[in-house]
C-alpha cells in the first residue's frame, strides 16, 4: 500500500510552469528526503501533496486509511507559522495539546494517555520545562521545536515536514533525525521531508527526491530525475 | 435607577453581551478580521434601511443582509488572500453606500429610526430584544463549548487545520455568519458606529493580560461587564449616549493596562 501517490504531476503558477513530470510513491515506513536548490518549488510540491494547491495536470492521492485500516492521520509542519507572533494568547502546552485533537479528541477531553504523549513529545524536543510559556515569547528555534513537538504529540501515520530543522543546532538535528528514523523503521510511519541538509540527512532516510532544472524546460520549471532509493526500508507493512 | 424596568432590561442585555463579546472579539482579532465587525455593522445599516423602505421589521432584513455579506466576505477573503483587508474596505464602503442610497429612496420621516440604529440606545431595549439576546448568548456559548478545539486549531494556522481534516471553509463562513447575526441583534442597542468597539476592545485588553487561550476568553467576560455596567450607570447619571460612554470606558481601561504593563517592564529592567 502507499500513503502518497503522485503521478505525472505538473503545476503552473498563473500559466507559468513551475513543476512538471513529478511521479513518486511514499509507502508506510518510507523516510523520503525532498531536496532542491532555492526556489525549486519544494514547498509547492508539498502543498500539492497536502491538497492545499490543486495540480494543473496529473494526480495526487493520499491514502484515506493507514496500514491498520483506520483513518490516516497526517502531521504537517509548515515552514512558517503566521500565528507565532507575540500577541497570540496561547501557552506551549495548549499548542502541543492541540496536536492530540485530531486523534478523535475534537469533542472529547484529553485523557491520561494523551497527556503522556504530549509530555513525551515536549521532552523529546527539550521543551517540557517551558510548557507554561507564552508561545509568542519563544525564540525562532524554540518555536520550531514546539511545532515539531505538536506533530509528535499527534503521532501521525504520515509526517509532512517543510524544513523543520531551521534554527536547530547540529546535535538537536541529529537527535531529531534519529527520532524520525525510529518512527519510520519501527512504527512504520511515512515521512516526507523537505531539507537542505542533504549529506547529514541521507544517513537516516531511505529515499531521495531531488527537484532539478532539466534542459529543454522553461526557465523556472523544475522536475525530478528519479526517486533514488538510498537504502532498503527496514519496515515491512506486509 | 435599578427599579426602572428599562434599566433592568439594559443590565440584563449588558450581562448577555458581556458573555458573547469576548468569544467573538478574540476570534476576530486572531483571524485578523477586527474590521470585519465594522464592515458588518455598516452593511447592517443597509439592511435596516431596506426593512424601513419595504415596511418589514428591520431586524429580519438586517439579519438577512448580514448573512449574505458574511458569506461574500469569506469568498472575497479567499480572492484577496494576500491583502485580505481589501475585501473589508470594499464591502464596508459598499454597505454604507447601499444604506445611504436606500435611505434616500425612503424620505418619509425615517431619519429618527435610522439614528436609533446608528447610535444605539441601550435604555430603550425591549423585552423581545432581551429574549433574543438570551437565545443568542446560549447558542454561542454552546457552540464555543463544542467547537473550541477546532476553532483554536483553525485560528492558529488554517493550513495545518486543513491538513488535520477540518472543514475550514465551512467553519469560516459559519463564524462570519454568526458574527453578522450577533452584530445585527446587538446593533440597535449599542449602535452601528460602536458595535465593533464592544466586540474588539475587551478582547484586546484580555490579550494583554493573559498568557493562555482559555484564560483570555474568561478574563474578557468581567472586562466587558465592567465596561458595560459602568458605562450604563455613567450614561444614566450624566445623560451621555450609552454606546459612546461604554466605548470610552473600555478604551480607558486599555490605556491604563498598557501604561501599567510598560511601567512594570521598565521597573523590572532597572
Amino acid at each position: 500500500m502507499h500513503y502518497i501517490k503522485v503521478a505525472e504531476l505538473a503545476f503552473h503558477y498563473e500559466k507559468q510552469p513551475v513543476l512538471t513530470n513529478i511521479s513518486f510513491e511514499l509507502n508506510p515506513g518510507d523516510f523520503v528526503m525532498l531536496t532542491g536548490e532555492n526556489g525549486a518549488a519544494k514547498t509547492t510540491l508539498l502543498r500539492n501533496v497536502l491538497g492545499l494547491l490543486k495540480p494543473t495536470t496529473g494526480q495526487v492521492s493520499l491514502s484515506p486509511k493507514n496500514r491498520f485500516g483506520e483513518k490516516l492521520t497526517l502531521g504537517y509542519v509548515p515552514q512558517q507559522v503566521a500565528s507565532f507572533n507575540v500577541g497570540f494568547p496561547s501557552t506551549v502546552l495548549e499548542l502541543v495539546n492541540s496536536g492530540r485533537y485530531q486523534r478523535g479528541k475534537w469533542f472529547r477531553k484529553l485523557n491520561k494517555d494523551d497527556k503522556e504523549q504530549v509530555r513525551l513529545a515536549l521532552e523529546s524536543v527539550g521543551m517540557w520545562d517551558m510548557r507554561y510559556k507564552k508561545i509568542g515569547e519563544l525564540s525562532g528555534g524554540q518555536k520550531q521545536r514546539i511545532s515539531i513537538a505538536r506533530v509528535f504529540a499527534t503521532d501521525p501515520d504520515l509526517f509532512v515536514l517543510d524544513e523543520p530543522t531551521t534554527g536547530m543546532d547540529t546535535k538537536s538535528r541529529e537527535e531529531f533525525y534519529k527520532l524520525l528514523k525510529h518512527n519510520s523503521e519501527v512504527h512504520g510511519k511515512g515521512i516526507l521531508m523537505v531539507s537542505h541538509d542533504h549529506e547529514e540527512l541521507r544517513n537516516y532516510c531511505n529515499k531521495h527526491i531531488e527537484l532539478i532544472r532539466q534542459e529543454g524546460l522553461p526557465w523556472r520549471c523544475f522536475s525530478m530525475d528519479s526517486c533514488k532509493e538510498l537504502s532498503k526500508p527496514h519496515f515491512s507493512s506486509l | 435607577m435599578f427599579l426602572y424596568g428599562f434599566m433592568q432590561r439594559a443590565f440584563q442585555a449588558s450581562l448577555l453581551i458581556s458573555l458573547i463579546a469576548p468569544f467573538l472579539g478574540l476570534f476576530l482579532i486572531l483571524r485578523r478580521q477586527s474590521l470585519m465587525a465594522d464592515t458588518l455593522a455598516h452593511v447592517s445599516l443597509a439592511g435596516v434601511a431596506l426593512g424601513l423602505l419595504v415596511s418589514i421589521n428591520p431586524t429580519w432584513t438586517n439579519i438577512l443582509m448580514v448573512i449574505v455579506i458574511a458569506v461574500l466576505l469569506e469568498y472575497m477573503r479567499m480572492l484577496y488572500r494576500t491583502y485580505s483587508e481589501v475585501s473589508v474596505a470594499i464591502l464596508m464602503s459598499s454597505g454604507m453606500a447601499l444604506a445611504l442610497f436606500l435611505m434616500s429612496l425612503n424620505q418619509g420621516g425615517t431619519s429618527l429610526n435610522i439614528n436609533q440604529f446608528l447610535f444605539g440606545s441601550i435604555v430603550t431595549i425591549s423585552k423581545e430584544q432581551v429574549w433574543i439576546l438570551y437565545l443568542l448568548a446560549g447558542f454561542i456559548l454552546c457552540l464555543y463549548l463544542i467547537f473550541r478545539k477546532a476553532m483554536y486549531v483553525m485560528i492558529f494556522d488554517e493550513e495545518t487545520a486543513f491538513t488535520a481534516g477540518l472543514p475550514i471553509k465551512t467553519m469560516s463562513i459559519l463564524f462570519n455568519v454568526l458574527t453578522g447575526v450577533t452584530i445585527a441583534i446587538i446593533m440597535p442597542i449599542v449602535g452601528a458606529l460602536l458595535v465593533s468597539a464592544i466586540l474588539i476592545i475587551p478582547a484586546a485588553i484580555s490579550m494583554r493580560l493573559s498568557r493562555s487561550f482559555s484564560s483570555t476568553i474568561l478574563i474578557g467576560i468581567p472586562i466587558t461587564l465592567t465596561g458595560m455596567l459602568s458605562g450604563l450607570v455613567t450614561s444614566y447619571e450624566y445623560g451621555t449616549p450609552p454606546g459612546a460612554t461604554i466605548t470610552l470606558i473600555l478604551v480607558t481601561i486599555l490605556a491604563i493596562i498598557a501604561i501599567f504593563k510598560k511601567l512594570t517592564q521598565v521597573f523590572k529592567l532597572v
